[in-house]
């Protein structure tokens, strides 16, 4: 009976898989936030290096992945895909639960897949420095390792919730040799903006991004850097599918659907993309369904429009799911999952119903994860759990059923600086939050039209 | 030197005697009350209160007698007393002790007996000085009763401490002669202040830190001013939380009546319920959004009667709007709802939403009063 199904180091993927390539309806283009024109590659050189938005703008199914890149995920990648034997037996189900778990990255998400390769475009382009945002604290961490790894300065705006709620973040950060400050800060004009309006506020990853843009924009030969919703971003993820492709013919088995949690978007992208051609060339039945929480439920109740990515709106228009760029969403403890919008590729194939989106509750989310720590042991965190839940119940209907469904879970990362959050749980003080939809569609006048 | 802290300490020694012998509330009745064979209960609560406060450094300023003197003697406390009753004690005497103690300056009043007692000493304190109740009474809707005269004392010695912070509550009462004979006829009467216990644990510190009351009151106003131009007539409950909605929209709202606001204007103030019938029938469609007295919990039922069951029923209750702060939701163990009809009741019972921000939501259970066992 076998437990982990690993591969080789040398079987890391050389390219990454460009779903642009493979899409039923073409990407709307990013709208330049002043003009509303489409953007052009020059618009973002301000903050981007030029191999990046190569990357961000392209079309092509496969581009190369840099030998000095797949050196450095030779560090943890691949990574195991697991069969949770033991909590199938626990649920007593017929079906066959895998997990690819990617919390073995140093930073314990999968968060250094595009983190290694942006510093790395950064660095060929000589960029010294990188201003970023986090929302858990797990893209600020995977940020700074790679930065490190390449001899760039980085700072990190951490979304002020995650910041009291997770103080050892910084810590690591720290380690790296990062710079970690709480968001909104008194280091930049949106910061200020938004301390003066709520000097209270717990911040958002919308505001975060918003402090980490003027930043780069501001700063001598500073970059900016953004761990999900990007073109590029999804596009350096799809190591994880490419393995996981691997990983299931090893196991002789094919997967019926994928859960994997979204915030803005790019473990679970990253994971189901390179299972688009199969569904849509070579018809094969499988669900890939994206798990948000009910507090932030963009995908399932958002709009499908062009917005702002920041609450500053400094960023470009995109073509996304939004709850607006002026909501904050509550500080739920899965702080990674706290965004307005997605990513506009992730989007795309959810409108055009190739994917699909489910809400959860924090309290069933972490009831999951407690009974996944318990027969599989890891602790995962509270962003993944969201797609524990949904597969906790899938394998349940399986017994009535009686299906052998093959369920797999996109497991992002461990929850060991997030043991707060399951204090909280155990004693009865996780609130369950919604997103009041009916009367936020009486509301939504706020997004601007395009 | 910090200077002494001034506690007013006022009992209403009849508070409380009717409910034993079957008399919804003591009001004007007290002889009634004792002839039936009803015993003081407020005096012994008093003493509970005050037997948490051992050790406790403050200048209590009372009343004479059994109005709060007696109790006081018993615990030890350091006293003055400041007001003396000339007669039997009545409602009078609890008013003119408490603009004794308010003359005096006091920090804080402590009051012992019911919502009727709530009501005089609010009527003379409003939102000055905290007030915190000690229950005694047969009826305790308003929002500043501690949940027993234990935790009353407890709040006292924190809030002496400088430990608790004070918020806006509620001060609810039924008019007790109808109530008598079957009607039952509650409505906002005040909004006092009170010091309460956010009973913050670790977690929800960090979560909330110091983002205040306020704050979420505002936001949900935002919410709340960015959804009510849709065209509906929004008929708005008494309180704080509603007040802040009508403060957003820039138009006018009495505190504790009911107001109808139709695209951002308002169209009738302090509303009566046949008001509230007829602008319902001219405009076609109404919304209605209230706030739960804090606390108690009581969302309908206990405080804007005007919105009756026939207002209910002719809105709809899927168009019942809850609003209430994370706060006021944390300190509110359970939302109930008594409209007097358990058909609306039940219709408006179960899981729903809250909305406690902007574009944000609690998801709570709502409990038809009629199933639950009242404490």
């Amino acid at each position: 009976m076998r437990t982990k199904i690993l591969l080789d180091e040398e079987e890391i993927p050389k390219r990454w898989y460009n779903v642009a390539a493979d899409l039923l309806t073409p990407l709307d283009p990013p709208l330049h936030p002043q003009t509303g024109e489409p953007l052009k590659p020059e618009d973002l050189e301000m903050i981007f290096p030029k191999g990046l938005i190569r990357q961000e703008m392209s079309t092509d199914r496969w581009i190369d992945i840099p030998d000095e890149v797949r050196e450095i995920l030779k560090l943890w990648r691949p990574t195991p895909l697991y069969r949770a034997h033991r909590l199938e037996e626990h649920l007593k189900t017929p079906a066959k639960i895998y997990y690819k778990y990617e919390g073995v990255s140093p930073a314990g998400s999968h968060k250094p897949n595009t983190a290694v390769a942006q510093a790395y475009y950064n660095m060929k382009e000589g960029v010294e420095r990188i201003a970023t945002e986090t929302g858990a604290g797990q893209w600020g961490s995977a940020l700074s390792m790679a930065t490190c790894l390449f001899d760039i300065q980085c700072r990190v705006y951490m979304v002020r919730a995650s910041f009291d709620q997770k103080p050892y973040r910084k810590s690591i950060m720290q380690v790296w040799g990062a710079e970690c400050v709480a968001s909104p800060s008194e280091l930049t004009n949106a910061g200020r903006m938004i301390l003066k309006e709520h000097p209270n506020t717990g911040g958002s990853l919308g505001i975060a991004i918003s402090e980490a843009v003027e930043d780069a924009a501001t700063h001598e030969n500073t970059n900016y850097a953004l761990g999900s919703v990007l073109n590029h971003v999804l596009l350096h993820q799809t190591v994880e599918g490419q393995e996981l492709q691997k990983q299931m013919a090893i196991a002789d088995d094919y997967p019926d659907v994928i859960y994997g949690c979204v915030g803005g978007g790019s473990n679970f992208p990253g994971m189901v993309f390179p299972f688009i051609p199969d569904k849509l060339k070579e018809k094969k039945d499988i669900r890939m369904v994206a798990c948000e929480p009910s507090a932030c439920p963009t995908l399932t109740k958002g709009l499908f429009t062009y917005d702002f990515g920041d609450t500053a709106r400094l960023t470009p228009l995109l073509k996304m799911y939004t709850l607006g760029h002026d909501f904050i969403p509550p500080s739920i403890h899965a702080g990674g999952l706290r965004y307005h919008g997605d990513a506009p590729l992730l989007c795309n194939l959810v409108h055009d119903g190739v994917i699909e989106a489910m809400s959860f509750h924090q309290n069933e989310v972490f009831k999951a994860a407690v009974t996944f720590a318990r027969t599989e042991g890891i602790l995962p965190a509270p962003e993944a759990s969201h797609a524990i839940k949904p597969a906790i119940d899938d394998a349940v209907a399986c017994k009535k059923t009686g299906e052998e469904k093959t369920i797999v879970i996109s497991l992002s990362g461990h929850g060991h600086f997030d043991l707060s959050s399951y204090d909280a749980y155990f004693s009865g003080n996780l609130v369950d939050y919604e997103y009041p939809e009916e009367l936020v569609k009486q509301s939504l006048a706020k997004i601007p039209k395009f | 030197m910090i200077p002494l802290k001034k506690v007013g300490f006022v009992v209403n020694p009849i508070a409380g005697m009717g409910g034993a012998v079957g008399l919804k509330g003591t009001d004007g009745l007290a002889a009634e009350a004792v002839a039936r064979g009803a015993v003081p209960v407020s005096p012994r609560r008093a003493e509970m209160a005050l037997a948490e406060l051992s050790g406790v450094d403050a200048l209590f300023l009372t009343a004479g007698g059994g109005m709060g003197e007696s109790a006081l003697q018993k615990s030890g406390h350091r006293y003055h007393v400041v007001y003396r009753s000339t007669g039997v004690s009545n409602a009078d005497d609890t008013r003119r002790a408490c603009r004794s103690f308010i003359e005096n300056g006091v920090d804080l009043i402590v009051f012992c007996g019911g919502d009727g007692t709530a009501r005089d000493v609010s009527e003379v304190v409003g939102s000055q000085v905290p007030i915190i109740g000690i229950p005694a009474g047969v009826k305790m809707h308003s929002g500043v009763f501690a949940i027993n005269p234990r935790a009353a004392g407890e709040l006292i010695r924190e809030w002496l401490g400088g430990d608790l912070s004070t918020r806006e509550t509620e001060i609810v009462d039924v008019d007790e002669e109808l109530y008598r004979s079957g009607t039952l006829d509650t409505k906002i009467y005040g909004i006092a202040v009170t010091p309460y216990r956010p009973a913050l644990v670790q977690e929800r510190k960090q979560i909330y830190s110091s983002r205040d009351e306020e704050v979420f009151k505002e936001e949900i106003a935002i919410f709340a001013s960015e959804f009510m131009r849709d065209g509906s007539a929004y008929i708005l409950g008494a309180g704080t939380t509603t007040a802040k909605i009508a403060e957003s929209l820039g138009v006018e709202k009495t505190l504790l009546g009911v107001d109808v606001i139709k695209d951002g204007k308002t169209i009738c103030l302090d509303a009566s319920e046949r008001d509230l019938l007829r602008i319902i029938d001219e405009v076609g469609r109404a919304k209605i959004i209230v706030s739960p007295i804090g606390a108690q919990g009581f969302v309908l039922g206990r405080g804007s009667q005007q919105i009756s069951c026939e207002v209910l029923r002719k809105a709809g209750p899927e168009n019942l709007i809850i609003v209430a702060t994370p706060h006021k939701l944390k300190e509110t163990p359970r939302l109930l709802v008594d409209t007097g009809d358990p058909e609306i009741d039940e219709m408006i019972a179960g899981r729903r939403q809250v909305i406690c921000g902007y574009r944000m939501a609690q998801l709570k259970d709502l409990e038809a009063s009629s199933k639950v066992r009242m404490d």
